[in-house]
C-alpha cells in the first residue's frame, strides 16, 4: 500500500503542478515579462547576480506604482541552459502573455530566434546570442539592448590606440576559449589589424578553459603589447592567474564584459590591480539607480537576494537590463497609451528608447528599429585592487568595421534563414 | 482483472506470437495511438510543442540507443554525436535543396556511415573501453563542428533550418511538425518491437549475453555488433534530422554536446534496457522531472508563501531530481518499465497475488 500511495501522491503532485500558474490576476494591470535564465549549469556565474539587479529594479518600479498604473511582474525560472526546457519556458511564457523573454544564454537565444520572429515575441540577448540580431530591420523582434562582442572588442582597440598614440608595429595578443563565442571577435580584431597596422596573435584554450598552462608561457614569449582574454566563468579567473603567475603587466590585459568583482576575489584582488575591462554601464554603488533601490528596496526588506551583492557589475547589468525593458514599456505607453499590450504594442516601445541614461547607470542610449545594440557605447574600467574605476567616458569605436561584419551575417539570414 | 486471459485461446502460431496477444493490451496500444494522433486537437499549443513533441523524438532517440545498449549490450556514450551528424548532414542537404524525405535518410545514412568507422574500432575493445572510444567520438565529431565553419555556419555558429514538406505535406506550424514525427516514432517502434522476434534480434541478444557463446554457436560476434551500430546510428541520424527540422529550427554545435548523450543514456538506463516502453518512460522522466520539479517548487515558493532563497530555489529542484533517479533505481534497477510490468502481472493474477512468469 506503501508504494502505491507514494506512486498516486507523485502522480498528483505531477498533475497538479501542470495548471498554469496565475497569481496576480485580481487586478488586470499587469506586464509579465519572463525570465527563464541559466542558475545551474553554465551560465551560474552571472545568472544570480544579474537576475537579482533585474528583479530588484522591478520592484523598485512597481514600489513607485508601476509605469502608467501597470504592474511588471517577472516570471523567473531556470532552464538549465538546457534547450526542451527553455523551449517549454518560452511556450509557458507565451501562453501566459508574456510579452518579453529574457532567457541570458547564447545557446538557448540562437535556438529561439526563429520562434521569437515567428511570435513576435521581444527577446532580450544581452551580451548573449545572435552579434547580427543588432540588425533590426532583419532580426525585429531580437533586441540585444547592449554593445555586441564585436563592439567590445572594437573598443578595446581604440582603448589600447588612445593610451600608445598608434598601434602600428604593436603586437596584440589575443587569448580565447576555442568555442564559437571565443572565436567571434576574430574577424573584427583582423580587420582593424590590417587597418591600424597591428599584430594579432590569436591563442585558443580548449573549453572550459580550466587548465590554460600550456598558453600562457607562449604568451609572455610573444612579448605583446596589449593582451586581450576572451571567456567566461572559470576560463577567465584561470587566464588571469596564469597570467600574473607568467609576469604579464596587469595594466596590459584587457577582457570583454565578463570579468566581475568575483573573479577578482578569486585571483587575488590585489595581485589583478590594473586589468581592464569594458563596462557596459557604471559599476559600484554610486549610481543613483543603485541608491534609490538601496534606500527604497532593500532597506525595506524586500530585496530578491543577498544585499552585499547590489553595487556588483553583474547586478548592475541586471539592472541596466532591466530599466531598458522597463524605459521601452513607458515609451510604449507614450506611442499608444491604450495598448492593448502585446508584443508588438511594446516593440514599438523599445525601439523608440531614446537618449535613456537611466540616470547615469548607462550610456545614453537610443535604440532604432535599424539598430537594436542601442548605439554600441560602453567605457573602459580598471580594477584598482578594491573596485573597476572607469578609465574613459562613455564612447563608441570602431563601429564602421562592426556594422560591416553585423550586415554582412545578417544578410545572410535573411537570405537562408527563414 | 483489465488483462482478462480467460477464454482466449489461440489456434494458430501466428496469432500465439502477435506482439499483443491479449486484447486489453491490443486496445491499450490502439487508445493512446488515436490519442497521439487526436493530440494536436486536444491539447493547448503550450503543451503540445512543450511537452508532446520533445517527449515522441526523445524518446525516438531513446529506442535507437536502447537498440544497442538493450539490445546488442554495447554502451555508447557518444549518442549526442550520431544525432549532430544526422541533423547537419540532413540540414545542409535540405539547404542545398534536397527534398526533406530524402535528407532525412542521407542524414541517417551519414550517421550510419560514421557510426560505423567509429563503431569498427571501438569494437575491437568492450565495457569501459568501448565507453571511452564513442566517448572519444562523442568529442572528435564535436570538435569537426565547431572548428569547420562551413559545417557549423559561421561565427555565428547557427544555422536556420528552411522551410520544408514532407511527403506532400508542408512542414509548418506545430501539428505538422508533431505528426513528422511522430510518424518516425511510429516506425523507428514498430522496427524495434518486431526486431526481438527476428534472427538478427535473437543474434543480437546472443551477443549481448555472451559474446562467446555466441561465437561458439555460430554467431558472428563482429558482424552484429557492427550492425547494430550501423543500425542504430541510422536511426539516431534521422532523429536528428526530426529534431533540427521539426523541433529546433536552427541548429547550433552546443545543442548536441555530451550532455544530450548522458542525457539519453539515463533515459535507457533509467527507462529499462531493452524495453520499448521503457524508452518512452525514460525520455518522460528525464525530461520532464525537472520542468516539473521546478515548478512545483516555484509555486511553493510564490503561491504558498515559502520564503526560499534564488539559489535554494533553483538547486532544489536538481537534488530531488537526483533523488528520484536513484529512488526509481533502488526500488527497481531494472527500470520505469519494470515497474510497470509489476503492476500489469498483479492485475494478470488477481485476485491471487502471485503470478508465474
Amino acid at each position: 500500500m506503501k508504494r502505491r500511495t507514494f506512486l498516486s501522491g507523485s502522480a498528483a503532485a505531477a498533475i497538479a503542478s501542470q495548471f498554469p500558474i496565475r497569481i496576480a490576476s485580481a487586478q488586470d494591470k499587469v506586464i509579465h515579462f519572463s525570465m527563464p535564465q541559466d542558475f545551474t549549469k553554465v551560465y551560474t556565474f552571472v545568472t544570480a547576480e544579474y537576475n537579482q539587479g533585474q528583479r530588484d529594479y522591478l520592484t523598485l518600479v512597481n514600489g513607485r506604482g508601476g509605469i502608467n498604473g501597470y504592474q511588471i511582474i517577472a516570471d523567473v525560472s531556470d532552464h538549465g541552459n538546457d534547450l526542451p526546457r527553455a523551449i517549454e519556458a518560452y511556450e509557458r511564457a507565451k501562453s501566459e502573455g508574456a510579452v518579453l523573454i529574457d532567457p541570458l544564454s547564447t545557446p538557448v537565444a540562437r535556438a529561439l530566434v526563429p520562434r521569437a520572429l515567428a511570435d513576435k515575441v521581444n527577446m532580450i540577448t544581452a551580451f548573449s546570442g545572435r552579434s547580427d540580431a543588432a540588425d533590426g530591420s532583419v532580426f525585429p523582434y531580437v533586441l540585444p539592448l547592449s554593445p555586441n562582442y564585436w563592439t567590445q572588442a572594437g573598443l578595446l582597440i581604440d582603448f589600447f590606440r588612445q593610451k600608445d598614440g598608434d598601434l602600428s608595429g604593436k603586437k596584440i595578443c589575443f587569448v580565447h576559449i576555442d568555442t564559437p563565442f571565443g572565436k567571434e571577435p576574430l574577424p573584427i580584431l583582423q580587420k582593424l589589424a590590417e587597418q591600424q597596422g597591428f599584430e594579432l596573435v590569436a591563442f585558443p584554450y580548449t573549453p572550459p578553459g580550466n587548465d590554460q598552462s600550456a598558453i600562457w608561457p607562449q604568451v609572455r614569449r610573444a612579448r605583446p603589447d596589449w593582451v586581450m582574454f576572451w571567456g567566461a566563468g572559470v576560463g577567465q579567473t584561470v587566464a588571469l592567474t596564469e597570467a600574473i603567475r607568467n609576469g604579464l603587466p596587469m595594466d596590459r590585459m584587457s577582457s570583454s564584459v565578463w570579468i566581475s568583482e568575483s573573479d577578482m576575489e578569486v585571483v587575488g584582488a590585489e595581485q589583478a590591480a590594473g586589468v581592464i575591462k569594458v563596462e557596459p554601464c557604471a559599476s559600484g554603488r554610486e549610481p543613483k539607480l543603485i541608491q534609490d533601490i538601496l534606500s527604497e528596496v532593500v532597506a525595506a526588506g524586500k530585496g530578491a537576494g543577498p544585499e552585499e551583492k547590489v553595487g556588483t557589475s553583474y547586478y548592475n547589468y541586471g539592472v541596466m537590463l532591466a530599466s531598458l525593458m522597463v524605459e521601452g514599456v513607458r515609451v510604449a505607453f507614450e506611442k499608444a497609451p491604450d495598448g492593448p499590450v502585446s508584443g508588438e504594442w511594446l516593440n514599438a516601445g523599445l525601439r523608440g528608447i531614446t537618449d535613456f541614461d537611466a540616470e547615469g547607470l548607462i550610456p545614453p542610449t537610443t535604440v532604432t528599429p535599424e539598430d537594436h545594440q542601442g548605439g554600441g557605447k560602453a567605457r573602459i574600467g580598471r580594477w584598482d585592487g578594491g573596485k573597476f574605476v572607469a578609465e574613459t567616458d562613455w564612447f563608441s569605436a570602431n563601429q564602421d568595421v562592426v556594422w560591416e561584419e553585423i550586415r554582412k551575417y545578417s544578410a545572410e539570414f535573411k537570405e537562408t534563414g527563414k | 482483472m483489465f488483462y482478462r486471459r480467460a477464454g482466449i485461446r489461440h489456434t494458430r502460431y501466428q496469432s500465439e506470437r502477435q506482439i499483443w496477444p491479449l486484447p486489453f493490451d491490443r486496445g491499450l496500444v490502439i487508445a493512446v495511438f488515436l490519442l497521439a494522433l487526436a493530440a494536436p486537437f486536444l491539447l493547448d499549443r503550450l503543451y503540445l510543442v512543450g511537452y508532446l513533441l520533445p517527449w515522441v523524438i526523445w524518446s525516438t532517440a531513446a529506442l535507437g540507443l536502447n537498440f544497442l545498449m538493450g539490445g546488442a549490450g554495447q554502451i555508447h556514450l557518444g549518442y549526442g554525436a550520431v544525432i549532430a551528424i544526422g541533423a547537419y548532414g540532413s540540414v545542409h542537404m535540405v539547404r542545398a535543396g534536397v527534398p526533406f524525405e530524402l535528407a532525412m535518410i542521407g542524414g541517417g545514412l551519414l550517421s550510419a556511415l560514421v557510426g560505423i568507422a567509429f563503431g569498427a574500432a571501438a569494437l575491437r575493445v568492450k565495457g569501459l573501453y568501448l565507453a571511452m572510444a564513442t566517448l572519444a567520438m562523442q568529442y572528435i565529431v564535436d570538435f569537426v563542428i565547431v572548428h569547420f565553419p562551413s559545417i557549423s555556419g559561421g561565427t555565428q555558429a547557427t544555422i536556420q533550418v528552411p522551410r520544408v514538406s514532407f511527403l506532400g505535406m508542408p512542414v509548418v506550424g506545430d501539428a505538422s511538425a508533431y505528426y513528422v514525427a511522430l510518424f518516425v516514432c511510429v516506425v523507428v517502434t514498430l522496427f524495434m518491437l518486431n526486431v526481438k522476434r527476428s534472427s538478427l534480434g535473437r543474434a543480437l541478444a546472443a551477443v549481448r549475453e555472451k559474446d562467446y557463446a555466441a561465437a561458439v554457436i555460430g554467431v558472428n560476434t563482429f558482424r552484429y555488433k557492427l550492425l547494430a551500430f550501423w543500425v542504430s546510428s541510422f536511426i539516431g541520424g534521422v532523429v536528428g534530422s526530426v529534431l533540427a527540422v521539426c523541433y529546433y529550427r536552427a541548429i547550433s554545435p552546443d545543442q548536441f554536446h555530451l550532455e544530450l548523450s548522458i542525457q539519453l543514456v539515463a533515459m535507457v538506463i533509467v527507462g529499462g534496457l531493452g524495453s520499448v516502453l521503457g524508452s518512452f518512460f525514460g525520455a518522460a522522466l528525464i525530461l520532464f522531472a525537472p520542468i516539473l520539479l521546478n515548478q512545483a517548487i516555484g509555486l511553493m515558493a510564490s503561491g504558498m508563501g515559502f520564503d526560499i532563497s534564488a539559489d535554494l530555489r533553483a538547486h532544489l529542484p536538481l537534488m530531488l531530481y537526483g533523488a528520484m533517479i536513484i529512488g526509481f533505481l533502488l526500488w527497481e534497477p531494472l527500470g520505469l518499465a519494470k515497474i510497470y510490468a509489476n503492476m500489469r502481472n498483479y492485475f494478470l493474477v488477481w485476485p491471487f497475488r502471485h503470478a508465474r512468469q
